[in-house]
């Protein structure tokens, strides 16, 4: 059931996210969303997310020297965590709306 | 506790590699380096390995496009459909062995069973279809390869090209000598068994001798198919045989688990309704026997499905 609810935390979102401040390689990306976001990605998790965003192109390696390669986020991928990123704000203002009205929730 | 965490640190760390053993190839080249890398700095526990093992079956069913090109695609999915169809017809022999071709006990209850008879004319018209289907789409491919194979004087490959066609024929001959000693009363096998192997009551071989040749055979079914799908790795063919071979194995797939879900029915049902003395109420049999033929129909009908895949996208030049 939390799953469900948990819609908010869905990997690739975290990981856009997360590469839109700057680009981070793996451990970096976990250690972002832990600390920033509550969420801790197991590396299964996290590099099958990286796998899909690479594959759509919406993130793109980049070039190291070390086996820590970092990722930054591409045009279609910046595009794509704004349209998430807003249909979220509007669920959230809806929602905080009503439960202002209904339940006397001032919200943080 | 101190010597204990390194060493379960280090216990962690080699199920983590393992897990990551389980990815397919080009994935494992393309991300095991960085995988390895966010393991050591985050510290690899056994919950970090079962991610990585769960996720590993997704990378397999679903493989990232950019990190296979089209005829790779559709050569990774015939090695892994063939590995799966060739269980699955080891299985399929098994169930024909212990169900359709025990004649007695199979008059008494298709009498009575109308579903059961119904599942075994199923089973057997999947099973013929599936074996013309990979006749007809691997036929062609198998020639190319073998003269390829042939021509490039590469042994090892066509070696193993000719095992689909060699290790059936070794396995049947040597059960059959097997068989027909064990059969014999009085002729001791092995030298160490104190008895000679034969059961007196049915007049066939007993359940030991039966599950060894099971094993032996389901040997063979996998050396069978992995020769080929070694040689596909290795000489790479591509064009209209891969094509064919990768439509002709979706079909091929798709008939092989019609007939493992029909041959499922008929076990069930003659778990429940045979008669008593028949010999079907043995239920670790089905426990066995059913999650075999699930599990090899799924591989070959997910791997099978994203070979057919690649095969509807048009060619690069």
């Amino acid at each position: 059931m939390r799953d469900r609810l948990d819609r908010w935390a869905d990997p690739p979102l975290l990981v856009l996210a997360s590469l839109a401040e700057e680009p981070k390689h793996g451990y970096a990306i976990t250690q972002d969303i832990a600390e920033t976001m509550g969420v801790r990605l197991s590396a299964g998790t996290l590099y099958a997310v990286i796998s899909r965003l690479e594959s759509r192109g919406l993130i793109e390696p980049l070039e190291s020297g070390d086996r820590r390669r970092p990722y930054r986020l591409t045009a279609a991928g910046a595009g794509e965590l704004a349209e998430q990123s807003e249909r979220m704000r509007q669920v959230s203002s809806v929602a905080q709306r009503r439960l202002r009205a209904n339940y006397g929730w001032g919200g943080a | 506790m101190s010597a204990r965490r390194p060493r379960r640190a280090q216990g962690a760390g080699v199920l983590a590699r393992v897990a990551l053993g389980l990815y397919p190839p080009a994935w494992r080249a393309r991300y095991g380096d960085e995988v390895q890398a966010l393991l050591e700095d985050s510290g690899a526990g056994v919950r970090a390995a079962a991610s990585l093992a769960w996720h590993a079956v997704p990378a397999w069913a679903w493989p990232a496009r950019h990190l296979h090109d089209r005829p790779g695609r559709m050569r990774a999915s015939l090695a892994t459909t063939g590995m799966a169809w060739a269980l699955l017809a080891g299985l399929a022999a098994v169930f024909v062995q212990l169900a359709q071709a025990q004649g007695s006990s199979q008059a008494l209850t298709l009498a009575r069973h109308p579903v059961i008879q119904g599942s075994y004319w199923v089973f057997d018209g999947a099973v013929i279809v599936s074996v013309l289907a990979v006749a007809a789409g691997g036929l062609p491919l198998w020639v190319r390869m073998v003269r390829d194979a042939r021509g490039a004087d590469r042994r090892p490959e066509l070696a193993g090209l000719l095992a689909p066609a060699v290790v059936p024929v070794v396995f049947v001959a040597a059960s059959t000598v097997i068989v027909g000693l064990a059969r014999r009363p009085g002729v001791r096998v092995v030298p160490w068994q104190a008895r000679p192997v034969a059961d007196l009551a049915s007049g066939m071989i007993g359940p030991w001798w039966f599950l060894a040749l099971v094993v032996a055979g389901l040997a063979a079914a996998a050396v069978s198919a992995a020769g080929p799908a070694v040689a596909l790795r290795r000489l790479r063919p591509d064009g209209r045989a891969v094509v064919l071979a990768t439509r002709a194995a979706g079909l091929a797939a798709a008939a092989m688990g019609l007939a493992g879900a029909a041959s499922i029915v008929a076990a069930v049902g003659l778990y429940l309704w045979a008669p008593a003395d028949a010999g079907y109420h043995v239920g670790w049999q089905l426990a066995v026997y059913l999650p075999a033929v699930s599990l090899a129909a799924a591989v070959a009908i997910i791997s099978s499905g994203r070979g057919l895949r690649a095969a509807r996208e048009p060619a690069v030049a």
